[in-house]
């Protein structure tokens, strides 16, 4: 009765049920949270690139922070899309702003932050929060060593925007404009160049004339 | 009564030293490698692997008398890749920094031989109880070597201990001192090495050897 074909089927199909109700009971009752955790986590992201996060804020610090802190502007870029983004400081002396970037990675979306002075061309800060690059290599760019290196590096070059891109190895010479690289990661920064460069000609309209987002 | 105790001592501790799955049977190599860079990390991975082998082993001997024998390596992953998910979605729920660390390798756990090779291997044949023990022994064993690969690699990479600094400030080059952290140690050739250190010290104990 065990081997027979039909017992096989109807053990195979119930486990499935079984299987799929599980998890489908555990992912709606888990739901809530797990979006609460990855809202908290853009906000840190936020926070981070303008350097106004500190070790061992709570939740509600965090939250607090940067609903007094940053507002939110809606501009249409170049490409004639809608753009949110994030104005830090008192609305008549904005401190930096925080633009969305997100474009192709090898093996997913990557989606960061990147926050410009005042004078919209110094960085001030860079995280990417949410990507699939693979682990220990490509992976890395979301490590702090990696970050830190794009703090204080402009994206104009005598008016004409260059970004800030991601070298091959080490910078031979040192540039405002070119951070070291990652070993083992040459697409992954290719792609973070891309999305980089293409993100902030998409703002350019933005950046070459701040007076436009009042 | 004496023999019965015995062999239920030994399902439990043999995968702690003797038969550990890491370092006597090589398996479980590629999580053992990706997740030791920090031992909070290791930690986490290590409780996960208990949840999921001790409930796979449970179920499958629970069920052993049930399931088809010509599908049961399906079946077998279906019961490992459920535990999985349940453990990844609580980890995103419940500790949402570490499971972002982790990314890819919770899920991996499916493809962790440990796991489907205790399932076929013991869980099949034994009862019950006999069966949660012996995956809480192997999934320890797994741990066991994580957080001492993790402890090393934490230690000489990051001079830290679970996050609190053990090398005094004042030893560092840059404060003066002559010590420098050790790069090797946060990627993945430092732990090939420490792995391959413990791999040595433990069969140089136990006396084991391969064929």
């Amino acid at each position: 009765m065990k081997s027979s074909n039909s017992y096989t089927y109807i053990f195979v199909i119930a486990m499935a049920i079984v299987s799929a109700l599980m998890l489908s009971v555990l992912k709606i009752s888990l739901q809530e949270r797990q979006e609460f955790n990855k809202l908290l986590d853009t906000r840190k992201n936020v926070l981070k690139t303008v350097g106004a996060l500190k070790a061992g804020m709570s939740d509600m610090a965090i939250e607090e922070l940067y609903q007094s802190k940053f507002r939110k502007n809606v501009v249409t870029d170049t490409e004639g899309r809608e753009r949110e983004y994030y104005i830090y400081g008192s609305s008549d002396s904005p401190e930096g702003y925080v633009l969305p970037v997100s474009g192709k990675g090898v093996w997913s979306t990557i989606n960061g932050f990147i926050a410009l002075e005042s004078d919209w061309n110094t960085v001030r800060g860079i995280s990417f929060y949410d990507h699939g690059e693979t682990p220990g290599l490509g992976g890395e760019i979301e490590k702090d060593f990696f970050s830190d290196r794009f703090v204080g590096k402009k994206i104009f070059r005598d008016g004409k925007l260059v970004s800030v891109t991601i070298a091959k190895s080490k910078l031979t010479k040192p540039s405002e404009h070119a951070v070291d690289g990652l070993s083992g990661a040459s697409l992954t920064t290719g792609a973070v160049n891309r999305l980089l460069r293409d993100d902030l000609e998409a703002y350019l309209g933005m950046l070459k004339e701040p007076d436009r987002e009042e | 009564m004496t023999m019965v105790k015995a062999k239920t001592f030994d399902t439990f501790l043999g995968p702690l030293s003797r038969s550990n799955p890491i370092t006597t049977q090589v398996l479980g190599i590629c999580s053992a490698l990706a997740v030791t860079v920090k031992m909070d990390t290791a930690l986490v991975m290590t409780g996960a692997l208990v949840f999921v082998l001790v409930g796979s082993n449970t179920i499958v001997a629970a069920l052993r008398d049930l399931i088809p024998s010509r599908v049961r390596i399906i079946v077998m992953l279906t019961i490992i890749a459920t535990l999985v998910i349940v453990i990844d979605e609580l980890l995103k729920a419940y500790v949402y920094d570490i499971s972002k660390q982790l990314s890819i390798f919770v899920g991996l756990i499916i493809t962790n031989c440990i796991v489907l090779g205790r399932a076929e291997a013991f869980a099949l044949k034994n009862s019950v109880p006999a069966s949660a023990l012996d995956g809480l022994g192997n999934a320890l064993g797994y741990g066991l070597i994580l957080v001492l690969v993790a402890a090393a690699r934490e230690l000489f990479g990051s001079g830290t201990l679970l996050g609190f600094q053990i090398i005094p400030d004042f030893l560092y080059a840059e404060n003066g001192g002559w010590y420098v952290n050790n790069g090797l140690m946060i990627l993945a050739p430092g732990a090939f090495i420490i792995l391959g250190l413990l791999i040595w010290l433990q069969r140089t104990i136990n006396g084991y050897t391969e064929e």
